[in-house]
């Protein structure tokens, strides 16, 4: 991680109502805090309309306490590599059934749209595919592994 | 205009005739082809099942259908806003769920419903086989494109199955329950089950597809001996023939109205909704996790829908997948 890679993350935080931030990278690791009490708030979810004439209003139904919105899962520079993020809570699938072969492996080379995972949510049977042609470097989570929203599923390497 | 095209179009008329008998030469006029080629599509309608009677001088008359799920069937009852104001039908596809997908891929509008009368592939969770028997059953998909963000779409998953199990409610007068949460169940044993599947991207849902089968007329003989689960049909529960027809009908007309209330409310309406079917709450269970297999009295759902245990040492355990068996 170099000075520019910090002020990049540094403006991410800061653009969002992210209070406090944290990374850990190998040996290094990196904490932004702003403000001086951690100021928690309700946001609701983004409301994107992509093509429905009468938009609903949205509003999120968490029961939950209220939970700062978590930063989007957007692909961000590390170390040349970018990150395959989680877009829902649920259980990670690296094959379509269990006798099958994996989507993917390290090394495997795989095309924009090609299917590199499922997340299973409540039944709901989410296919993540690739959004670009990319190399697979690392994949983090093991096959049947419950991951949370927006954590890093996959490293790769775009091509 | 396909030959199925044409074949619905004869059937709107003679639904039109209400009974009385329709000429050839109107058929012919009306829909642009030879005398010969409208016997011809009699012959092949005749051969799905409709009874049409012919009558020198007067014509053709219908005077019996199959029970298909032809569109021109189904929408004469439908009365949707959304959900089937595109109706696609195969007499035998590989998944309704695969098509779907197809088909939202190239654009489909929201709401788009296909239909088959039997499916060869009928695909289950995690590459498991759905049994699709030709013209017993009930399997379909809906492409939904809603404006919601894609952490949120599995709370669709309960929309769908509230609203096949009011459907089931209509349409036999039993009471069905769900199984957390998306099996629906007739006295223990499954009758429905759900596969919905997304497509996103990271924030966007691109498009949604809800795969519902339901074992409408289904005989006993015809379950395999190895399933997972103790399954049954709306037929061998009540122990008549349901009209696959309606009971679609029904279904579609129930997702119409829970899909309005979710895009106008949210998700709480929602979740009621589909309490009105849970029967565990209170009750000893046990689920099967990845992790391994954990007892306890289940106490209800948290907002999100995940189920909600009290384990022996009394503390509270969030469940978001597993399969419940009460004890």
């Amino acid at each position: 991680m170099d000075i520019k890679d910090i002020k990049v993350l540094v403006k991410l935080v800061t653009q969002t109502d992210i209070t406090e931030f944290e990374l850990e990278n190998g040996d290094q690791k990196l904490v932004i805090r702003r403000g001086s009490a951690p100021v928690v708030t309700a946001i609701p979810a983004p409301v994107i309309n992509p093509v429905q004439q009468t938009p609903a209003p949205f509003v999120p139904t968490s029961a939950a306490a209220p939970e700062a919105a978590p930063e989007m899962p957007v692909k961000s520079a590390t170390e040349g590599c970018e990150k395959v993020l989680s877009p829902i809570v649920g259980t990670f699938y690296r094959s379509p059934s269990p006798e099958s072969e994996s989507y993917v492996e390290v090394g495997s080379v795989v095309e924009k749209g090609q299917i590199l995972c499922i997340i299973e949510a409540m039944k709901l049977m989410n296919e993540i595919e690739a959004e670009f042609k990319c190399k697979v470097v690392k994949i983090l989570k093991e096959n049947a592994e419950v991951v949370e929203y927006g954590e890093t599923l996959f490293l790769v390497e775009a091509l | 205009m396909s030959q199925q095209a044409r074949q619905l179009q004869i059937l709107k008329l003679f639904q039109q005739q209400q009974g009385a008998y329709l000429s050839g030469a109107e058929i012919s006029r009306v829909l642009g082809v030879s005398r010969t080629a409208v016997w011809k599509h009699i012959e092949q309608l005749r051969s799905l099942g409709y009874r049409i009677e012919a009558v020198t001088a007067r014509g053709y008359r219908l005077h019996g259908s199959p029970d298909l799920l032809l569109p021109a069937e189904i929408r004469t009852e439908l009365e949707t806003e959304v959900i089937g104001r595109e109706l696609v039908y195969f007499a035998e596809t590989d998944s309704t769920n695969d098509r779907a997908h197809a088909l939202a891929r190239e654009g489909a509008v929201e709401g788009t419903v296909v239909i088959a009368e039997a499916q060869k592939a009928g695909k289950g969770r995690l590459g498991r086989h759905w049994v699709s028997p030709p013209g017993v059953n009930l399997y379909a998909s809906i492409v939904l494109r809603p404006s919601i963000a894609p952490r949120q779409a599995p709370q669709l998953t309960f929309l769908s199955a509230a609203a096949v199990a009011r459907a089931i409610a209509e349409m036999t007068r039993l009471r069905p329950t769900v199984k957390w949460p998306n099996d629906v169940l007739l006295s223990g044993r499954k009758v429905a089950g759900l596969l919905n599947e997304l497509d996103a991207e990271t924030e966007r849902i691109r498009y949604l597809v809800l795969g519902i089968g339901i074992n409408i007329n289904m005989t006993a003989d015809q379950f395999p001996a190895d399933l997972r689960y103790p399954a049954s049909s709306l037929a061998l529960e009540t122990g008549s023939t349901v009209s696959r027809r309606l009971l679609t009908c029904a279904l579609l007309r129930q997702l119409d109205k829970l899909y309005a209330l979710y895009l106008e409310q949210g998700f709480e309406p929602i979740l009621q909704a589909w309490q009105d079917y849970f029967d565990l709450t209170g009750q000893q269970v046990e689920v099967s996790e990845q992790a391994g297999i954990c007892r306890g009295r289940v106490l209800g759902l948290d907002g999100e829908g995940a189920l909600l245990l009290r384990l022996a040492d009394d503390s509270v355990k969030r469940i978001l997948a597993g399969d419940v068996r009460p004890l």
